[in-house]
């Protein structure tokens, strides 16, 4: 009996392999594994045995069993993967054609460096307040310690409005100016007397300027703290953590002394050039022996504290106000070197970004 | 302000042991902000003395001679053009290798031996403005002639010849330190900031006894608060020493004459502007300080002719005005070589009158860029020895007058209380109050102490910066060294100030529509009478501003519309289709209160028309809407009535939020609004209020069951007229049925096989309810009803 299972193999694994396709090998496996097939037809064969043949024919048909499902998975997986390969070559694509695009929007780069500059002071708890762009002078000048004969109040370095039909020039708090800083923010948010203040404000801003370096609208972002003993340190800290985590960890900061009417003590604040690190790469066009500037700085100056109806004497405060172009345009790799481009429009320009 | 000062200079007033380096960082440190150094040593590497020993002609080209000159090493063969070129001159020769600026422009360029027209040329006989010394006062077609400035050999170095081996640093000044824009004033700060000796004194004027006492009168003290003046006779007007010409000229001022030199070397050594006048052009020999007449004219030494105003300050003799005081003088009362005496000027005026005649004039000078900072009354003095000084040395001549002085009040040093506990507090570092007042002494304060603070008396080149005891906090903070404080995070209270909606959702919806394929514009605030006009905008109706720079930027904008519509059209050849929006704020006249600002936000769909054009932006509008959380809001059709030039009538709609705020519009851009704006494709528009949308924002979201029993599915097609509605339609079924979950159009059909003025309207049908599942029989019967109020109430015919 075991030579006709051992036959019934390989004869069985022989037409596996000669089966070219699933229908083949279904037919083959049919005729071998199938109800009425060759190996049951032995079993059948099996109860006619006596006793002791019976035991020896059963290890047998077992063995035979568990060859031909092995014989025949290995083929079937053969046949799938032949299958397959088949179908696919069918289905063959060009993976190097440009994909198709979901529609494609574009934010302007000022709107992100704005979100961007929120999200770092937000982080510190600096709340985002709001300011009139056109404002009185009182709040755009004078409480800020710009006096009457102050150089900015000139008409020809700030505008002003003209007087209409249904627009006044002159209101409760002075003429109206297109302002040219977001400080006007400091007094208007200090008189309101809730303390401490912690405030961002970024906002649009007007000068009489246009040139590569300039537009007569720009952006600024205003940074006031005034609680009871801030410090110079403090303020440090605060321009330190905005700068490294805007620009990179790798660049230096440096604190130069400045002067502004605003703030006493003032300064600048510096970083160091990513076009020539630092002045590391020799001369360069862009910077000044290493360093940019970013912006001013400073202690918020008692006359302003004085003039929100504060006492210098308990509070002190710290303020900042950056060009949020200028800071963008100095970013490391972005290299716009003409701040008017961010303002012409030009569609090839904003698909950029 | 900048001032170039040359670092050779400053050592003969400071003197230190430390490297260039270190000293430009440690002065950059305490705020004199060293930007850029030029090194002229190496500007001028490879330049040398070269003795010209024969010049003869070149023998292919006629403006070009050949010269044979010693350059220390060998005798040279050296083609030159140079038209004042003779044998036994010395000359500047740039050998191979050297950097030179060709007829001194452009980027300096190195030399390399070379041939011209057959002649081998060993390097290069330079003019001076090749070399860097572009003021030199030359030929236009001359090479430098060195003969008379240095007896070097040949072959020295042309830096150390010349002595010039120098630093140039150009140090800004910020504008409330005019004392720093003198050369005394940088080593003073340099002297505080790093210690070193400082060595400039002044010198008090040398007179003469019994000399005549000067006729000069000051009518407008005001704007006039000191005046000094000294006559000096016998002085030889001419061409000034090599010494003065080139620190005038590393300075960037050009040489003139050398009584004018001195002038312009106080400014430099100083920081006070004189004037010097030839007395005898002075009519009537006096001096009077006044305003000027009405209609009075002048003409200054750059020779324009100048209209004055009683605003302005001149100096004047009796019968014209000779200077405008502070600005520049007169072109008639200047010194020439003739000029044998000469009056010189020391003064100090007030300078918000001469930055405003400056500017009036449009006439900056050194001078009145540095009188309109407040230049101290105390300065002037000490100027005006150190000039009669220097014209005795380089011009000769002697003083020949009394000096005048006249003073409007006598002067009194300002002084001020200084604590400094509350100071090391503002700088949040405990510094001793010793080391505190330390750092005062060495910037030239004198201190007396007061209990535990002190009373500080200001240097008077220091009485117009410090303007009170605060100041004194950033003087101890820039020595002691910003670097030195500690960085530190604040503490404390959170801020108790909410957070402000509109920044919340102005920011959402910039990032929704950019999800949405929309491309932001951010465009200037201002807008031009002509655009507004195009958009249908009297001018009269907006902010005008009363100086704009030019007349497109004349008016703040009401809209965002001309704006956005200026973009579509010069950007339509390059992008036919585009989504664009902006979302800015606008301005609006606010009668007696301050101009109403208001965030809007406006949508330009380019490049689709039709029926499609205008879904493709109320899509927009839709999905914007439901990002935001703005519900319920709805559109109007225009009343057939409306005249409004700016919209496409039938393919318009006003957008109403909540029941009663019309927050804008959607729509087609008018045809004679598109004509205006030159556009060439159809263009559609959402434009809105964001301001009054802000209120109706929201995130809040709430959770609905999922359906417990399934929903049956059936389609309905049916006919109408072509101008029905299909939101009443929708309105209608959804009233008409309880069981009615869900109407989505699917098809709008004209054409084939739909009659002549109808139109085919196709929707999916879901209906469901809560408690059970829906029969076959309780839809169809559901569907019927439906059907039957179509017929009646909008004509419809079923299709099948």
């Amino acid at each position: 009996m075991q030579s006709q299972f051992e036959q019934l193999v390989r004869e069985a694994e022989a037409a596996v392999s000669a089966a070219r396709d699933a229908a083949a090998l279904e037919a083959v496996r049919v005729d071998v594994l199938g109800r009425k097939g060759r190996l049951a037809e032995l079993m059948r064969h099996m109860a006619a045995l006596p006793e002791d043949q019976r035991r020896a024919a059963g290890r047998a048909a077992n063995e035979a069993k568990q060859r031909l499902d092995a014989a025949f998975a290995r083929a079937e997986r053969e046949t799938a993967e032949r299958d397959r390969a088949a179908r696919e070559e069918r289905e063959w694509v060009d993976v190097t054609e440009p994909g198709a695009w979901p529609a494609e929007g574009h934010l302007h780069p000022v709107s992100t460096a704005i979100a961007e500059i929120s999200d770092l002071f937000a982080r510190i708890g600096f709340v985002r307040a709001r300011a009139p762009e056109i404002d009185g002078d009182w709040y755009a000048f004078e409480s800020l310690n710009m006096p009457k004969d102050h150089p900015a109040r000139d008409d020809w370095e700030t505008f002003f409005i003209g007087e209409t039909p249904g627009q006044r020039a002159h209101g409760t708090k002075g003429k109206l100016v297109l302002t040219p800083h977001t400080s006007n923010v400091q007094v208007r948010e200090l008189e309101k007397g809730v303390l401490p203040v912690r405030l961002v404000h970024i906002g649009r801003t007007y000068r009489r300027q246009s040139d590569i370096s300039h537009t007569p609208m720009f952006h600024q972002f205003e940074g006031l703290m005034v609680d009871r003993d801030l410090s110079v340190a403090h303020l440090k800290g605060v321009l330190e953590f905005f700068a490294k985590r805007y620009f990179g960890a790798e660049r230096g900061i440096r604190l130069r002394p400045h002067h502004f009417r605003f703030t006493e003590p003032s300064f600048e604040i510096d970083i160091t050039c990513d076009v020539c690190q630092g002045g590391s790469l020799g001369p360069c066009r862009l910077c000044k022996s290493g360093w940019l500037e970013l912006g001013g700085a400073g202690m918020v100056h008692p006359n302003v504290l004085k003039a929100a109806g504060l006492d210098p004497e308990t509070h002190t405060g710290f303020a900042f106000g950056w060009g949020v172009e200028r800071t963008l345009m100095m970013r490391a790799g972005i290299k716009i070197d003409d701040i008017r481009t961010l303002y012409r429009s030009d569609l090839r320009f904003v698909s950029q970004f | 302000m900048n001032i170039l000062a040359s670092y050779n200079w400053l050592a003969s007033s400071h003197a230190h042991d430390l490297t260039l380096e270190e000293f430009a960082k440690r002065h950059t440190a305490a705020g004199n902000s060293v930007e850029r150094v030029r090194d002229l040593a190496a500007e001028l590497k490879h330049v040398v003395v070269g003795f010209v020993e024969a010049v003869e002609k070149h023998p292919n080209a006629d403006k070009l001679r050949v010269a044979r000159v010693n350059i220390g090493t060998a005798v040279v063969q050296i083609v030159c053009g140079g038209a004042n070129l003779k044998a036994k001159q010395r000359v500047a020769v740039a050998l191979p290798g050297a950097s030179v600026r060709w007829h001194g422009e452009g980027e300096p360029v190195e030399l390399r031996e070379t041939e011209i027209r057959g002649m081998k040329s060993h390097g290069m006989i330079c003019a001076a403005v090749e070399l860097g010394f572009d003021l030199l006062p030359q030929g236009p077609h001359d090479i430098w002639d060195i003969t008379k400035v240095t007896k070097a050999e040949p072959g020295t170095p042309l830096a150390d010849a010349l002595g010039v081996a120098d630093f140039i640093l150009d140090i800004e000044v910020t504008s409330n330190r005019p004392d720093c824009m003198g050369v005394v004033g940088q080593a003073r700060e340099a002297f505080a900031a790093m210690g070193g000796k400082f060595r400039w004194k002044p010198k008090p004027l040398k007179e003469e006894p019994g000399a005549p006492a000067l006729k000069v009168r000051v009518d407008a003290p005001e704007l006039c608060p000191k005046y000094e003046a000294v006559l000096m006779e016998g002085v030889k007007v001419g061409p000034s020493p090599w010494w003065l010409q080139k620190r005038l000229m590393l300075a960037g001022h050009k040489p003139v004459n050398n009584v004018v030199d001195v002038t312009n070397y106080v400014l430099l050594e100083l920081g006070h502007p004189l004037h010097a006048f030839d007395a005898d052009a002075l009519a009537g020999g006096e001096v009077v300080v006044r305003r000027a007449k009405a209609g009075e004219k002048m003409k200054t030494l750059d020779g324009q002719e100048r209209e004055l105003t009683p605003d302005m300050l001149v100096i004047a003799d009796t019968e014209r005005p000779a200077a405008v005081a502070g600005v520049m003088g007169g072109e008639a009362t200047g010194t020439t070589e003739r000029t044998t005496r000469v009056l010189l000027e020391s003064a100090a005026f007030e300078p918000v009158q001469v930055r405003r005649t400056a500017r009036a004039l449009n006439l900056q000078t050194d001078a009145s860029l540095l009188f309109e900072k407040g230049l101290s009354v105390q300065a002037t003095s000490a100027a005006l020895a150190r000039a009669v000084e220097l014209i005795r040395k380089v011009a000769g001549g002697r003083v020949a007058s009394a000096p005048f002085r006249f003073e409007a009040k006598p002067y009194q040093a300002p002084v001020f209380p200084f604590d400094p506990q509350k100071s090391s507090a503002l700088m949040g570092v405990e510094l001793p109050a010793k080391e505190q007042a330390a750092f005062l002494k060495r910037l030239g304060f004198t201190l007396a102490k007061n209990g535990k603070a002190y009373d500080v008396t200001v240097p008077y080149w220091r009485d117009h910066d410090i303007e009170d005891g605060r100041d004194f906090v950033e003087e101890i903070a820039r020595l002691y060294g910003y670097a030195n404080i500690p960085s530190v995070l604040p503490v404390g209270e959170e801020s108790p100030a909410a957070p402000i909606p509109a920044l919340h959702w102005e920011r959402c919806a910039k990032d929704i529509l950019r999800g949405m394929g929309f491309t932001e514009i951010y465009g200037l605030s201002f807008v031009s009478a002509k655009e507004l006009e195009r958009a249908g905008v009297a001018p009269e109706t907006a902010v005008r501003i009363a100086n704009p720079l030019s007349v497109e930027q004349e008016y703040m904008r009401p809209a965002l519309v001309p704006g956005l519509l200026g973009v579509v059209e010069a950007n339509q050849r390059r992008f036919p289709h585009a989504d664009l929006f902006e979302l800015a704020p606008v301005y609006r006249p606010g009668g007696e209160q301050l101009p109403d600002e208001r965030l809007r936000l406006t949508l330009a769909c380019v490049g689709t028309d039709g029926r499609s054009g205008f879904l493709r932006a109320k899509g927009a509008l839709e999905r914007l809407m439901r990002e935001l959380g703005v519900r319920p809001w709805r559109l109007e059709r225009l009343a057939s009535g409306t005249d409004d030039a700016r919209w496409h009538r039938t393919r318009s709609a006003a957008v109403w939020a909540g029941e009663h705020d019309h927050v804008g519009m959607v729509g087609q851009v008018g045809e004679e609004m598109a004509r205006a704006f030159g556009l060439e494709q159809p263009v559609f528009l959402v434009d809105l209020d964001f301001e009054a949308l802000v209120p109706r924002c929201s995130s809040a979201l709430s959770y609905r069951p999922l359906p417990a029993f399934p929903e049956s599915k059936r389609d309905l097609a049916v006919l109408v007229d072509a101008k029905t509605s299909y939101g009443p339609v929708a309105h209608a079924l959804r009233d008409a049925s309880g069981l009615l979950e869900d109407v989505e159009l699917f098809d709008v059909y004209q054409g084939a096989g739909v009659p002549e003025g109808k139109k085919s309207l196709a929707m999916h049908l879901t209906f469901r309810t809560h408690d059970r599942t829906l029969s076959s029989e309780e839809v169809e019967a559901e569907l019927a009803k439906l059907r039957k109020m179509l017929e009646t109430g909008f004509g419809a015919i079923l299709r099948a």
